[in-house]
Protein backbone atom coordinates (compact mmCIF):
# COMPACT_ATOMS: atom_id res chain seq x y z
CA UNK A 1 0.00 0.00 0.00
CA UNK A 2 2.61 2.26 1.01
CA UNK A 3 4.90 1.43 -1.59
CA UNK A 4 1.65 1.77 -4.17
CA UNK A 5 2.01 5.55 -3.03
CA UNK A 6 5.13 6.16 -3.13
CA UNK A 7 5.09 4.60 -7.02
CA UNK A 8 2.00 6.86 -8.15
CA UNK A 9 3.90 10.26 -6.50
CA UNK A 10 6.84 9.13 -8.67
CA UNK A 11 5.25 8.43 -11.61
CA UNK A 12 3.36 11.54 -11.58
CA UNK A 13 6.47 13.62 -10.49
CA UNK A 14 8.01 12.08 -13.88
CA UNK A 15 5.28 12.87 -16.18
CA UNK A 16 4.56 15.65 -14.93
CA UNK A 17 7.54 17.65 -14.10
CA UNK A 18 8.61 18.74 -17.58
CA UNK A 19 4.88 20.73 -17.60
CA UNK A 20 5.70 22.39 -14.26
CA UNK A 21 9.01 23.33 -15.71
CA UNK A 22 7.26 24.52 -19.17
CA UNK A 23 5.08 26.67 -17.05
CA UNK A 24 8.07 27.91 -15.00
CA UNK A 25 9.95 28.83 -17.54
CA UNK A 26 6.91 30.56 -19.52
CA UNK A 27 6.53 33.06 -16.62
CA UNK A 28 9.97 33.75 -16.39
CA UNK A 29 12.46 36.24 -17.39
CA UNK A 30 15.17 35.71 -19.46
CA UNK A 31 17.50 36.54 -16.48
CA UNK A 32 15.72 34.59 -14.25
CA UNK A 33 16.21 31.58 -16.65
CA UNK A 34 19.91 31.75 -16.73
CA UNK A 35 20.41 32.32 -12.95
CA UNK A 36 17.56 30.74 -11.44
CA UNK A 37 18.75 31.87 -8.05
CA UNK A 38 18.46 36.04 -8.29
CA UNK A 39 15.51 37.29 -6.91
CA UNK A 40 15.17 40.35 -8.15
CA UNK A 41 11.40 42.14 -8.77
CA UNK A 42 11.39 41.37 -12.16
CA UNK A 43 11.73 37.84 -11.46
CA UNK A 44 8.34 36.89 -12.88
CA UNK A 45 7.14 38.30 -15.94
CA UNK A 46 3.77 37.94 -18.42
CA UNK A 47 6.25 39.10 -21.78
CA UNK A 48 6.73 35.71 -23.06
CA UNK A 49 2.78 36.01 -23.59
CA UNK A 50 2.39 39.14 -24.53
CA UNK A 51 5.18 39.00 -26.70
CA UNK A 52 4.22 35.97 -28.54
CA UNK A 53 -0.09 36.83 -28.92
CA UNK A 54 1.06 40.03 -30.37
CA UNK A 55 3.18 38.72 -33.01
CA UNK A 56 2.09 38.92 -36.90
CA UNK A 57 -0.03 36.42 -37.41
CA UNK A 58 -0.79 36.20 -33.30
CA UNK A 59 -0.42 32.96 -32.03
CA UNK A 60 -3.92 32.28 -31.21
CA UNK A 61 -4.13 32.18 -34.93
CA UNK A 62 -2.24 28.85 -35.42
CA UNK A 63 -4.55 27.09 -32.45
CA UNK A 64 -7.49 28.16 -34.49
CA UNK A 65 -6.10 26.44 -37.73
CA UNK A 66 -5.24 23.16 -35.36
CA UNK A 67 -8.51 23.11 -34.32
CA UNK A 68 -9.98 23.11 -37.66
CA UNK A 69 -7.41 20.62 -38.83
CA UNK A 70 -7.93 18.01 -35.70
CA UNK A 71 -11.73 18.58 -35.53
CA UNK A 72 -12.17 18.38 -38.88
CA UNK A 73 -9.69 15.04 -39.79
CA UNK A 74 -11.50 13.68 -36.86
CA UNK A 75 -14.89 14.39 -38.27
CA UNK A 76 -13.80 12.72 -41.99
CA UNK A 77 -12.25 9.70 -39.97
CA UNK A 78 -15.04 8.88 -37.92
CA UNK A 79 -17.77 9.47 -40.77
CA UNK A 80 -15.83 6.55 -42.97
CA UNK A 81 -14.60 4.00 -40.09
CA UNK A 82 -17.77 3.84 -38.37
CA UNK A 83 -19.68 2.43 -41.58
CA UNK A 84 -16.82 0.42 -42.88
CA UNK A 85 -15.81 -1.23 -39.55
CA UNK A 86 -19.81 -1.78 -38.65
CA UNK A 87 -19.81 -4.26 -41.96
CA UNK A 88 -16.64 -5.27 -40.95
CA UNK A 89 -17.80 -6.57 -37.71
CA UNK A 90 -20.58 -8.73 -39.36
CA UNK A 91 -18.68 -10.39 -42.28
CA UNK A 92 -16.16 -13.00 -41.75
CA UNK A 93 -14.95 -13.65 -45.39
CA UNK A 94 -12.13 -14.12 -47.10
CA UNK A 95 -12.56 -10.51 -48.35
CA UNK A 96 -12.97 -9.31 -44.83
CA UNK A 97 -10.29 -11.04 -43.23
CA UNK A 98 -7.38 -9.94 -46.03
CA UNK A 99 -9.17 -6.31 -45.43
CA UNK A 100 -8.28 -6.68 -41.60
CA UNK A 101 -4.85 -7.79 -42.43
CA UNK A 102 -3.66 -4.80 -44.80
CA UNK A 103 -5.60 -2.52 -41.97
CA UNK A 104 -3.56 -4.03 -39.51
CA UNK A 105 -0.42 -4.16 -41.97
CA UNK A 106 -0.85 -0.08 -42.52
CA UNK A 107 -1.74 0.57 -39.21
CA UNK A 108 1.88 -0.23 -37.82
CA UNK A 109 3.41 1.15 -41.25
CA UNK A 110 5.57 4.49 -40.40
CA UNK A 111 3.71 6.66 -42.05
CA UNK A 112 6.91 9.53 -42.17
CA UNK A 113 8.25 7.29 -45.35
CA UNK A 114 5.56 8.56 -46.91
CA UNK A 115 5.53 12.38 -46.18
CA UNK A 116 7.90 12.78 -49.54
CA UNK A 117 5.39 11.10 -52.18
CA UNK A 118 2.47 12.72 -50.07
CA UNK A 119 4.15 16.21 -51.11
CA UNK A 120 3.62 14.62 -54.98
CA UNK A 121 0.50 14.57 -54.52
CA UNK A 122 0.00 17.74 -53.45
CA UNK A 123 2.00 19.38 -55.78
CA UNK A 124 0.31 17.30 -58.38
CA UNK A 125 -3.20 18.40 -57.00
CA UNK A 126 -2.62 21.61 -56.27
CA UNK A 127 -3.40 20.66 -52.69
CA UNK A 128 -0.68 23.27 -50.94
CA UNK A 129 -1.17 25.72 -48.77
CA UNK A 130 -5.23 24.81 -48.25
CA UNK A 131 -6.22 23.69 -43.90
CA UNK A 132 -8.85 21.96 -45.99
CA UNK A 133 -6.83 19.91 -48.21
CA UNK A 134 -4.55 18.38 -45.51
CA UNK A 135 -7.36 17.11 -44.10
CA UNK A 136 -7.14 14.35 -46.43
CA UNK A 137 -3.82 13.05 -45.69
CA UNK A 138 -4.65 13.08 -41.89
CA UNK A 139 -7.63 11.57 -42.07
CA UNK A 140 -6.10 8.84 -44.34
CA UNK A 141 -3.18 8.09 -42.29
CA UNK A 142 -5.18 7.18 -39.13
CA UNK A 143 -8.08 5.99 -41.02
CA UNK A 144 -6.64 1.83 -40.49
CA UNK A 145 -6.21 2.50 -36.62
CA UNK A 146 -9.84 3.73 -36.28
CA UNK A 147 -11.61 0.87 -38.41
CA UNK A 148 -9.63 -1.25 -36.23
CA UNK A 149 -10.74 -0.16 -32.98
CA UNK A 150 -14.34 0.78 -34.17
CA UNK A 151 -14.85 -2.84 -35.50
CA UNK A 152 -13.26 -4.62 -32.28
CA UNK A 153 -15.92 -2.09 -30.36
CA UNK A 154 -18.42 -3.23 -32.76
CA UNK A 155 -17.94 -7.35 -32.56
CA UNK A 156 -18.00 -6.63 -28.42
CA UNK A 157 -21.79 -5.76 -29.32
CA UNK A 158 -23.56 -8.88 -28.05
CA UNK A 159 -25.21 -10.41 -31.23
CA UNK A 160 -28.64 -11.03 -29.59
CA UNK A 161 -28.94 -6.52 -29.16
CA UNK A 162 -28.85 -6.12 -32.32
CA UNK A 163 -31.12 -8.86 -33.74
CA UNK A 164 -33.96 -7.79 -31.30
CA UNK A 165 -33.98 -4.41 -32.59
CA UNK A 166 -34.22 -6.20 -36.37
CA UNK A 167 -37.56 -7.89 -34.40
CA UNK A 168 -38.71 -4.41 -33.57
CA UNK A 169 -38.50 -2.94 -36.73
CA UNK A 170 -35.23 -0.76 -36.56
CA UNK A 171 -34.07 0.03 -40.09
CA UNK A 172 -30.33 -0.18 -40.08
CA UNK A 173 -29.96 3.56 -39.59
CA UNK A 174 -31.82 3.55 -36.66
CA UNK A 175 -30.20 0.75 -35.42
CA UNK A 176 -26.79 2.65 -35.75
CA UNK A 177 -28.05 5.47 -34.35
CA UNK A 178 -30.24 4.45 -31.62
CA UNK A 179 -28.43 1.48 -30.46
CA UNK A 180 -25.11 0.62 -31.37
CA UNK A 181 -23.53 3.71 -31.63
CA UNK A 182 -24.92 4.35 -28.33
CA UNK A 183 -23.19 1.07 -26.91
CA UNK A 184 -19.90 1.91 -28.87
CA UNK A 185 -19.92 5.68 -27.01
CA UNK A 186 -16.44 4.61 -25.18
CA UNK A 187 -14.89 3.30 -28.14
CA UNK A 188 -15.82 6.09 -30.29
CA UNK A 189 -14.41 8.93 -27.79
CA UNK A 190 -11.10 7.31 -27.41
CA UNK A 191 -10.61 6.80 -31.02
CA UNK A 192 -11.63 10.19 -32.09
CA UNK A 193 -9.20 11.42 -29.24
CA UNK A 194 -6.17 9.26 -30.93
CA UNK A 195 -6.97 10.73 -34.56
CA UNK A 196 -7.22 14.22 -32.79
CA UNK A 197 -4.05 14.29 -31.26
CA UNK A 198 -2.24 12.58 -34.22
CA UNK A 199 -3.51 15.82 -36.54
CA UNK A 200 -2.63 18.35 -33.71
CA UNK A 201 1.12 16.78 -33.28
CA UNK A 202 1.73 15.77 -36.91
CA UNK A 203 4.60 18.22 -37.98
CA UNK A 204 6.14 16.06 -41.62
CA UNK A 205 3.35 16.89 -43.93
CA UNK A 206 2.17 20.16 -41.92
CA UNK A 207 5.82 21.33 -42.67
CA UNK A 208 6.18 20.44 -46.06
CA UNK A 209 2.15 21.06 -47.46
CA UNK A 210 1.86 24.59 -46.20
CA UNK A 211 4.02 27.21 -46.68
CA UNK A 212 1.77 30.26 -45.79
CA UNK A 213 2.44 32.11 -42.09
CA UNK A 214 -1.41 32.50 -41.53
CA UNK A 215 -1.78 28.96 -42.15
CA UNK A 216 0.58 27.27 -40.17
CA UNK A 217 -0.36 24.87 -37.69
CA UNK A 218 0.73 24.73 -34.16
CA UNK A 219 3.65 22.51 -33.99
CA UNK A 220 5.22 23.89 -37.01
CA UNK A 221 4.82 27.29 -35.97
CA UNK A 222 6.39 26.35 -32.76
CA UNK A 223 9.35 25.23 -34.51
CA UNK A 224 9.81 28.47 -36.59
CA UNK A 225 9.01 30.48 -33.37
CA UNK A 226 12.33 28.53 -31.99
CA UNK A 227 14.23 28.53 -35.04
CA UNK A 228 13.42 32.98 -35.65
CA UNK A 229 17.08 33.36 -34.63
CA UNK A 230 20.36 32.39 -35.12
CA UNK A 231 21.96 34.17 -32.18
CA UNK A 232 19.49 33.11 -29.24
CA UNK A 233 16.83 30.63 -28.77
CA UNK A 234 13.52 32.02 -27.16
CA UNK A 235 12.91 29.82 -24.27
CA UNK A 236 10.40 32.27 -22.57
CA UNK A 237 8.07 32.65 -25.56
CA UNK A 238 8.61 28.97 -26.72
CA UNK A 239 7.52 27.60 -22.98
CA UNK A 240 4.10 29.76 -23.43
CA UNK A 241 3.51 28.80 -26.94
CA UNK A 242 3.93 25.20 -25.07
CA UNK A 243 1.38 26.41 -22.47
CA UNK A 244 -1.21 27.69 -24.92
CA UNK A 245 -1.19 24.68 -27.43
CA UNK A 246 -1.82 22.20 -24.75
CA UNK A 247 -4.67 24.50 -23.16
CA UNK A 248 -7.30 22.58 -25.43
CA UNK A 249 -5.67 19.41 -25.18
CA UNK A 250 -6.22 19.18 -21.33
CA UNK A 251 -9.72 20.60 -22.09
CA UNK A 252 -10.85 17.67 -24.27
CA UNK A 253 -9.38 15.29 -21.70
CA UNK A 254 -11.32 16.79 -18.76
CA UNK A 255 -14.28 16.84 -21.10
CA UNK A 256 -14.34 13.14 -22.39
CA UNK A 257 -12.53 11.84 -19.10
CA UNK A 258 -15.07 9.38 -18.19
CA UNK A 259 -14.94 7.80 -21.69
CA UNK A 260 -11.82 7.17 -22.18
CA UNK A 261 -11.12 5.65 -18.96
CA UNK A 262 -13.71 3.25 -19.91
CA UNK A 263 -12.50 2.85 -23.40
CA UNK A 264 -9.17 2.22 -22.07
CA UNK A 265 -10.33 -0.50 -19.72
CA UNK A 266 -13.42 -1.80 -22.28
CA UNK A 267 -13.16 -5.38 -22.48
CA UNK A 268 -10.90 -6.18 -19.34
CA UNK A 269 -13.74 -7.45 -17.91
CA UNK A 270 -16.62 -9.52 -19.01
CA UNK A 271 -20.19 -8.70 -18.51
CA UNK B 1 -52.42 -24.22 -39.85
CA UNK B 2 -50.63 -21.64 -37.53
CA UNK B 3 -47.12 -22.34 -37.78
CA UNK B 4 -46.16 -25.06 -40.01
CA UNK B 5 -42.03 -26.21 -40.36
CA UNK B 6 -41.55 -28.59 -43.41
CA UNK B 7 -38.44 -30.52 -43.57
CA UNK B 8 -36.30 -27.57 -42.03
CA UNK B 9 -32.55 -27.82 -42.15
CA UNK B 10 -29.72 -25.53 -41.35
CA UNK B 11 -26.06 -25.94 -42.68
CA UNK B 12 -23.42 -24.13 -41.08
CA UNK B 13 -19.77 -24.80 -42.26
CA UNK B 14 -20.82 -28.24 -43.83
CA UNK B 15 -22.53 -29.57 -40.36
CA UNK B 16 -25.74 -29.59 -40.12
CA UNK B 17 -27.38 -27.70 -37.02
CA UNK B 18 -30.58 -29.05 -37.34
CA UNK B 19 -32.08 -31.28 -39.58
CA UNK B 20 -35.29 -32.64 -41.21
CA UNK B 21 -37.72 -30.65 -38.03
CA UNK B 22 -41.28 -31.11 -39.20
CA UNK B 23 -43.80 -29.56 -36.64
CA UNK B 24 -47.32 -27.90 -37.00
CA UNK B 25 -48.05 -25.63 -34.50
CA UNK B 26 -52.25 -25.52 -33.94
CA UNK B 27 -54.20 -22.13 -33.21
CA UNK B 28 -53.80 -21.37 -29.35
CA UNK B 29 -51.43 -24.07 -28.74
CA UNK B 30 -48.32 -24.07 -26.41
CA UNK B 31 -45.69 -26.13 -27.79
CA UNK B 32 -42.31 -27.08 -25.83
CA UNK B 33 -39.16 -27.47 -27.43
CA UNK B 34 -37.37 -29.56 -25.51
CA UNK B 35 -33.59 -30.81 -25.48
CA UNK B 36 -30.20 -30.45 -24.00
CA UNK B 37 -27.75 -27.86 -24.27
CA UNK B 38 -26.40 -27.37 -27.85
CA UNK B 39 -28.96 -29.06 -29.25
CA UNK B 40 -30.47 -26.48 -31.61
CA UNK B 41 -33.44 -25.39 -29.64
CA UNK B 42 -32.32 -21.30 -30.31
CA UNK B 43 -31.39 -22.27 -33.91
CA UNK B 44 -34.82 -23.62 -34.87
CA UNK B 45 -36.39 -20.02 -33.25
CA UNK B 46 -33.76 -18.07 -35.12
CA UNK B 47 -35.04 -20.05 -38.04
CA UNK B 48 -38.53 -19.10 -37.17
CA UNK B 49 -38.25 -15.75 -36.53
CA UNK B 50 -35.93 -14.87 -39.70
CA UNK B 51 -32.54 -13.97 -38.12
CA UNK B 52 -30.82 -16.96 -39.97
CA UNK B 53 -32.34 -18.30 -43.27
CA UNK B 54 -32.92 -22.18 -43.52
CA UNK B 55 -30.43 -24.26 -45.82
CA UNK B 56 -33.16 -26.56 -46.50
CA UNK B 57 -36.96 -26.99 -46.23
CA UNK B 58 -39.56 -24.18 -45.78
CA UNK B 59 -41.49 -22.13 -42.90
CA UNK B 60 -45.33 -21.11 -43.05
CA UNK B 61 -47.27 -19.18 -40.94
CA UNK B 62 -50.98 -19.24 -41.52
CA UNK B 63 -50.62 -21.43 -44.59
CA UNK B 64 -48.38 -18.25 -46.47
CA UNK B 65 -44.81 -19.22 -46.87
CA UNK B 66 -42.27 -16.90 -44.98
CA UNK B 67 -39.77 -17.27 -47.47
CA UNK B 68 -38.35 -13.79 -48.47
CA UNK B 69 -40.38 -12.33 -45.58
CA UNK B 70 -38.26 -9.56 -43.37
CA UNK B 71 -37.91 -10.58 -39.43
CA UNK B 72 -40.73 -7.28 -38.56
CA UNK B 73 -43.11 -8.56 -41.07
CA UNK B 74 -43.49 -12.18 -39.51
CA UNK B 75 -44.81 -10.22 -36.55
CA UNK B 76 -43.04 -12.33 -33.70
CA UNK B 77 -43.15 -11.88 -30.25
CA UNK B 78 -39.54 -13.27 -29.11
CA UNK B 79 -38.17 -13.40 -25.58
CA UNK B 80 -34.64 -13.93 -26.06
CA UNK B 81 -32.32 -16.30 -23.85
CA UNK B 82 -30.34 -13.41 -22.57
CA UNK B 83 -33.52 -11.04 -22.87
CA UNK B 84 -31.46 -8.63 -24.80
CA UNK B 85 -32.98 -5.49 -23.20
CA UNK B 86 -30.69 -2.18 -24.57
CA UNK B 87 -28.77 -1.43 -21.66
CA UNK B 88 -28.53 2.31 -22.51
CA UNK B 89 -31.90 2.65 -22.46
CA UNK B 90 -34.27 3.09 -19.55
CA UNK B 91 -37.45 0.20 -19.22
CA UNK B 92 -39.73 2.60 -20.60
CA UNK B 93 -37.10 3.48 -23.27
CA UNK B 94 -36.61 -0.05 -24.00
CA UNK B 95 -40.35 -0.81 -24.44
CA UNK B 96 -40.68 2.43 -26.75
CA UNK B 97 -38.23 1.76 -29.32
CA UNK B 98 -40.70 -0.57 -31.13
CA UNK B 99 -43.61 1.54 -31.01
CA UNK B 100 -42.17 4.58 -31.78
CA UNK B 101 -40.37 3.22 -35.28
CA UNK B 102 -43.56 1.22 -35.85
CA UNK B 103 -45.49 4.67 -36.37
CA UNK B 104 -47.50 4.89 -33.27
CA UNK B 105 -48.71 8.23 -32.04
CA UNK B 106 -46.79 9.61 -28.54
CA UNK B 107 -50.11 9.09 -26.86
CA UNK B 108 -51.00 5.50 -28.05
CA UNK B 109 -47.23 4.35 -27.15
CA UNK B 110 -47.63 6.16 -23.21
CA UNK B 111 -51.38 4.09 -23.49
CA UNK B 112 -49.65 0.74 -23.84
CA UNK B 113 -46.53 1.04 -22.26
CA UNK B 114 -48.79 2.07 -19.22
CA UNK B 115 -51.40 -1.20 -19.81
CA UNK B 116 -48.80 -3.67 -20.17
CA UNK B 117 -46.80 -2.27 -17.09
CA UNK B 118 -49.44 -2.04 -14.91
CA UNK B 119 -50.41 -5.84 -16.42
CA UNK B 120 -46.70 -6.97 -15.49
CA UNK B 121 -46.61 -5.36 -12.35
CA UNK B 122 -43.53 -3.41 -12.99
CA UNK B 123 -44.80 0.51 -12.94
CA UNK B 124 -42.46 1.56 -10.97
CA UNK B 125 -39.60 0.64 -12.68
CA UNK B 126 -40.04 2.85 -15.35
CA UNK B 127 -37.52 5.14 -15.17
CA UNK B 128 -35.05 2.34 -14.45
CA UNK B 129 -31.79 0.91 -16.36
CA UNK B 130 -31.72 -2.85 -17.36
CA UNK B 131 -28.83 -3.27 -14.79
CA UNK B 132 -30.36 -1.81 -12.21
CA UNK B 133 -33.31 -4.01 -11.91
CA UNK B 134 -33.15 -7.99 -10.94
CA UNK B 135 -33.23 -10.89 -13.40
CA UNK B 136 -36.81 -11.61 -12.97
CA UNK B 137 -37.65 -7.84 -13.25
CA UNK B 138 -35.64 -7.94 -16.32
CA UNK B 139 -37.36 -11.23 -17.90
CA UNK B 140 -40.88 -9.16 -17.24
CA UNK B 141 -39.28 -6.30 -19.32
CA UNK B 142 -38.58 -8.76 -22.14
CA UNK B 143 -42.36 -9.95 -21.89
CA UNK B 144 -43.30 -7.02 -21.93
CA UNK B 145 -41.98 -6.29 -25.13
CA UNK B 146 -42.90 -9.74 -26.72
CA UNK B 147 -46.54 -8.23 -25.45
CA UNK B 148 -46.65 -5.03 -27.38
CA UNK B 149 -45.14 -6.08 -30.39
CA UNK B 150 -48.64 -7.52 -30.92
CA UNK B 151 -47.71 -10.25 -32.81
CA UNK B 152 -49.21 -13.07 -34.73
CA UNK B 153 -46.91 -15.71 -32.72
CA UNK B 154 -44.76 -16.11 -29.51
CA UNK B 155 -41.04 -17.32 -29.50
CA UNK B 156 -40.16 -17.72 -26.07
CA UNK B 157 -36.87 -18.89 -25.40
CA UNK B 158 -35.66 -20.27 -22.02
CA UNK B 159 -37.69 -17.26 -20.78
CA UNK B 160 -36.95 -18.67 -17.33
CA UNK B 161 -33.63 -20.01 -17.42
CA UNK B 162 -31.45 -17.18 -15.71
CA UNK B 163 -34.48 -17.14 -12.71
CA UNK B 164 -33.93 -19.48 -9.42
CA UNK B 165 -36.22 -22.29 -8.58
CA UNK B 166 -38.61 -20.06 -6.79
CA UNK B 167 -39.14 -17.14 -8.89
CA UNK B 168 -39.86 -19.84 -11.68
CA UNK B 169 -42.48 -21.58 -10.61
CA UNK B 170 -44.09 -18.25 -9.25
CA UNK B 171 -44.09 -17.27 -12.46
CA UNK B 172 -45.18 -19.94 -14.01
CA UNK B 173 -49.36 -18.60 -13.34
CA UNK B 174 -48.69 -15.56 -14.56
CA UNK B 175 -46.59 -16.22 -17.86
CA UNK B 176 -49.71 -18.96 -18.53
CA UNK B 177 -52.83 -16.38 -17.84
CA UNK B 178 -50.76 -13.36 -20.03
CA UNK B 179 -49.49 -15.29 -23.17
CA UNK B 180 -49.50 -18.84 -23.05
CA UNK B 181 -53.46 -19.61 -22.48
CA UNK B 182 -54.21 -16.95 -24.90
CA UNK B 183 -55.36 -17.60 -28.06
CA UNK B 184 -52.19 -16.73 -30.22
CA UNK B 185 -49.95 -20.16 -30.08
CA UNK B 186 -46.33 -19.52 -28.76
CA UNK B 187 -43.27 -21.96 -28.71
CA UNK B 188 -41.73 -21.88 -25.40
CA UNK B 189 -37.99 -23.54 -25.59
CA UNK B 190 -36.79 -24.78 -22.43
CA UNK B 191 -34.27 -27.92 -21.10
CA UNK B 192 -36.10 -28.09 -17.90
CA UNK B 193 -38.67 -31.29 -19.06
CA UNK B 194 -40.72 -30.70 -15.83
CA UNK B 195 -41.54 -27.09 -16.75
CA UNK B 196 -42.17 -28.40 -20.56
CA UNK B 197 -44.67 -30.71 -19.32
CA UNK B 198 -46.21 -28.43 -16.68
CA UNK B 199 -46.55 -26.01 -19.03
CA UNK B 200 -47.26 -26.53 -22.79
CA UNK B 201 -50.39 -28.85 -24.70
CA UNK B 202 -47.56 -30.67 -26.58
CA UNK B 203 -44.17 -31.33 -26.50
CA UNK B 204 -40.93 -31.97 -29.25
CA UNK B 205 -38.18 -33.23 -27.86
CA UNK B 206 -34.65 -32.37 -29.99
CA UNK B 207 -31.48 -33.76 -29.79
CA UNK B 208 -28.30 -32.90 -31.79
CA UNK B 209 -30.36 -31.46 -34.22
CA UNK B 210 -33.06 -34.07 -34.81
CA UNK B 211 -36.90 -34.65 -33.83
CA UNK B 212 -36.88 -37.39 -31.62
CA UNK B 213 -40.70 -36.96 -31.26
CA UNK B 214 -43.69 -34.66 -30.65
CA UNK B 215 -46.37 -35.62 -28.89
CA UNK B 216 -48.55 -34.70 -25.60
CA UNK B 217 -46.99 -34.99 -22.03
CA UNK B 218 -48.80 -38.10 -21.62
CA UNK B 219 -47.64 -39.77 -24.82
CA UNK B 220 -44.30 -39.25 -24.35
CA UNK B 221 -43.88 -40.02 -20.61
CA UNK B 222 -46.32 -43.77 -21.48
CA UNK B 223 -44.85 -44.11 -25.00
CA UNK B 224 -41.40 -42.83 -25.49
CA UNK B 225 -40.53 -43.19 -28.76
CA UNK B 226 -36.81 -43.80 -28.53
CA UNK B 227 -34.01 -44.49 -25.74
CA UNK B 228 -33.28 -40.67 -25.47
CA UNK B 229 -36.69 -39.68 -24.87
CA UNK B 230 -36.93 -42.21 -22.40
CA UNK B 231 -34.17 -41.34 -20.74
CA UNK B 232 -34.78 -37.67 -20.97
CA UNK B 233 -38.47 -37.55 -19.95
CA UNK B 234 -39.53 -38.29 -16.48
CA UNK B 235 -37.54 -37.97 -13.12
CA UNK B 236 -35.98 -40.21 -11.36
CA UNK B 237 -34.45 -41.72 -14.70
CA UNK B 238 -36.00 -44.39 -16.76
CA UNK B 239 -34.21 -47.76 -15.60
CA UNK B 240 -32.30 -48.79 -18.65
CA UNK B 241 -31.58 -52.45 -18.68
CA UNK B 242 -28.48 -54.12 -20.83
CA UNK B 243 -29.49 -55.09 -24.44
CA UNK B 244 -30.52 -58.18 -24.72
CA UNK B 245 -30.52 -60.37 -28.32
CA UNK B 246 -30.60 -56.42 -29.66
CA UNK B 247 -33.89 -55.65 -27.75
CA UNK B 248 -33.61 -52.75 -24.66
CA UNK B 249 -36.03 -52.71 -22.11
CA UNK B 250 -36.54 -50.20 -19.45
CA UNK B 251 -38.83 -49.43 -16.87
CA UNK B 252 -40.23 -46.39 -14.83
CA UNK B 253 -39.41 -47.00 -11.39
CA UNK B 254 -43.03 -46.18 -10.16
CA UNK B 255 -43.62 -49.62 -12.36
CA UNK B 256 -41.50 -51.13 -9.50
CA UNK B 257 -42.54 -53.15 -6.51
CA UNK B 258 -41.46 -55.71 -3.71
CA UNK B 259 -42.57 -58.82 -4.24
CA UNK B 260 -41.46 -62.16 -3.31
CA UNK B 261 -41.18 -64.09 -6.42
CA UNK B 262 -39.37 -61.41 -7.71
CA UNK B 263 -36.34 -61.08 -8.89
CA UNK B 264 -33.24 -60.61 -5.76
CA UNK B 265 -31.28 -57.67 -5.12
CA UNK B 266 -29.50 -55.77 -2.13
CA UNK B 267 -30.30 -52.51 -1.57
CA UNK B 268 -27.60 -50.04 -1.96
CA UNK B 269 -29.07 -46.53 -0.61
CA UNK B 270 -32.15 -44.51 -0.69
CA UNK B 271 -32.87 -40.88 -0.96
CA UNK B 272 -36.02 -39.51 0.95
CA UNK B 273 -37.70 -37.53 -1.83
CA UNK B 274 -40.39 -36.09 0.82
CA UNK B 275 -43.48 -37.74 -0.46
CA UNK B 276 -41.86 -40.83 -1.43
CA UNK B 277 -38.67 -42.42 -1.39
CA UNK B 278 -35.96 -43.45 -4.18
CA UNK B 279 -34.59 -46.39 -3.44
CA UNK B 280 -31.54 -47.79 -5.20
CA UNK B 281 -31.04 -51.59 -5.58
CA UNK B 282 -28.29 -53.84 -6.81
CA UNK B 283 -29.00 -56.08 -8.93
CA UNK B 284 -28.23 -58.78 -11.49
CA UNK B 285 -29.47 -56.80 -13.95
CA UNK B 286 -28.02 -54.09 -13.05
CA UNK B 287 -28.75 -50.82 -10.78
CA UNK B 288 -32.59 -50.69 -10.46
CA UNK B 289 -34.20 -47.57 -8.91
CA UNK B 290 -37.27 -47.89 -7.38
CA UNK B 291 -39.97 -45.03 -5.91
CA UNK B 292 -41.54 -46.46 -2.72
CA UNK B 293 -44.06 -44.88 -0.37
CA UNK B 294 -42.40 -43.63 2.71
CA UNK B 295 -43.19 -45.69 4.94
CA UNK B 296 -42.47 -49.19 3.14
CA UNK B 297 -40.39 -51.48 4.61
CA UNK B 298 -37.57 -52.65 3.21
CA UNK B 299 -36.13 -56.47 4.23
CA UNK B 300 -32.35 -57.43 3.90
CA UNK B 301 -33.07 -59.25 1.33
CA UNK B 302 -35.39 -57.48 -0.78
CA UNK B 303 -36.97 -59.68 -4.02
CA UNK B 304 -38.41 -56.83 -6.66
CA UNK B 305 -40.60 -57.04 -9.79
CA UNK B 306 -42.66 -55.33 -12.45
CA UNK B 307 -45.37 -56.28 -14.96
CA UNK B 308 -44.40 -57.59 -18.18
CA UNK B 309 -47.34 -54.74 -19.93
CA UNK B 310 -45.05 -51.93 -18.27
CA UNK B 311 -42.22 -52.47 -20.21
CA UNK B 312 -40.80 -50.72 -22.58
CA UNK B 313 -38.68 -52.35 -25.80
CA UNK B 314 -36.11 -50.20 -28.12
CA UNK B 315 -34.42 -51.78 -30.70
CA UNK B 316 -30.75 -51.64 -29.93
CA UNK B 317 -29.63 -51.01 -33.26
CA UNK B 318 -31.91 -47.90 -34.26
CA UNK B 319 -32.42 -46.68 -30.49
CA UNK B 320 -36.21 -46.64 -31.82
CA UNK B 321 -39.34 -48.04 -29.79
CA UNK B 322 -40.45 -51.54 -30.29
CA UNK B 323 -44.53 -52.39 -30.39
N1 LIG C 1 -23.51 -19.48 -36.25
C1 LIG C 1 -23.15 -20.70 -35.87
N2 LIG C 1 -22.08 -21.28 -36.44
C2 LIG C 1 -21.69 -22.52 -36.07
N3 LIG C 1 -22.31 -23.26 -35.15
C3 LIG C 1 -23.38 -22.74 -34.55
C4 LIG C 1 -23.86 -21.43 -34.87
N4 LIG C 1 -24.94 -21.19 -34.10
C5 LIG C 1 -25.11 -22.28 -33.34
N5 LIG C 1 -24.19 -23.21 -33.60
C6 LIG C 1 -24.11 -24.54 -32.98
O1 LIG C 1 -25.38 -25.12 -33.13
C7 LIG C 1 -25.70 -25.90 -32.00
C8 LIG C 1 -27.08 -25.53 -31.51
O2 LIG C 1 -27.07 -24.24 -30.96
P1 LIG C 1 -28.34 -23.62 -30.25
O3 LIG C 1 -27.96 -22.26 -29.77
O4 LIG C 1 -29.51 -23.73 -31.15
O5 LIG C 1 -28.52 -24.59 -29.00
P2 LIG C 1 -29.64 -24.58 -27.87
O6 LIG C 1 -30.41 -25.80 -28.03
O7 LIG C 1 -30.38 -23.28 -27.90
O8 LIG C 1 -28.76 -24.68 -26.58
P3 LIG C 1 -28.93 -23.93 -25.16
O9 LIG C 1 -29.90 -24.71 -24.36
O10 LIG C 1 -27.56 -23.99 -24.57
O11 LIG C 1 -29.38 -22.53 -25.47
C9 LIG C 1 -24.61 -25.67 -30.98
O12 LIG C 1 -23.81 -26.83 -30.94
C10 LIG C 1 -23.84 -24.48 -31.50
O13 LIG C 1 -22.49 -24.64 -31.22
MG1 LIG D 1 -30.50 -21.62 -26.72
Amino acid sequence: MKLNKTLIIFILIWSLLPLGWQLYTSFSTPEALTQPFIFSPNRWTFENYLQILNSNPPFWKYLLNSLIVGLLSTAITLIIAVPASYSLSKSNNRFSKLSKLFLAGSAMFPYVILFLSLLEVARKFNLGNNLLAICIPYSALSMPLAILLLTAAFKDIPKDLEEASVLEGLTLFQRLRWILLPLIKPSIASTAILVFLFSWNEYPIALTWISKSELLTLPVAMARLAGSSVYEVPYGAYAAATVIGSIPLLMIVLIFQRQIVSGLTQGAVKG
Amino acid sequence: MTLTLENLGLCVQRNWIIRNINIEVQPGECLALLGPSGCGKSTTLRLIAGLDKPSEGSISLFNKDLKGISPVNRKIGMVFQSYALFPHLTVVENLALGLKVRGYSIAEQKRRISYVLELLQIATLRNRKPQEISGGQRQRIALARALLRDPLIYLLDEPMSNLDAQLREDLRPELRKLIISGDKPVIYVTHDQQEAMAISNRIAVLNNGNLEQIGTPQELYLKPQSIFVANFIGRPQINMFEPLDSIRIAVRPEDIYLDPDGIQCKLIYKEWLGQNQLLFFDTPKGTIRMIGDTALDIPSEPRITWKKQKEHHFSTKSGKRIS
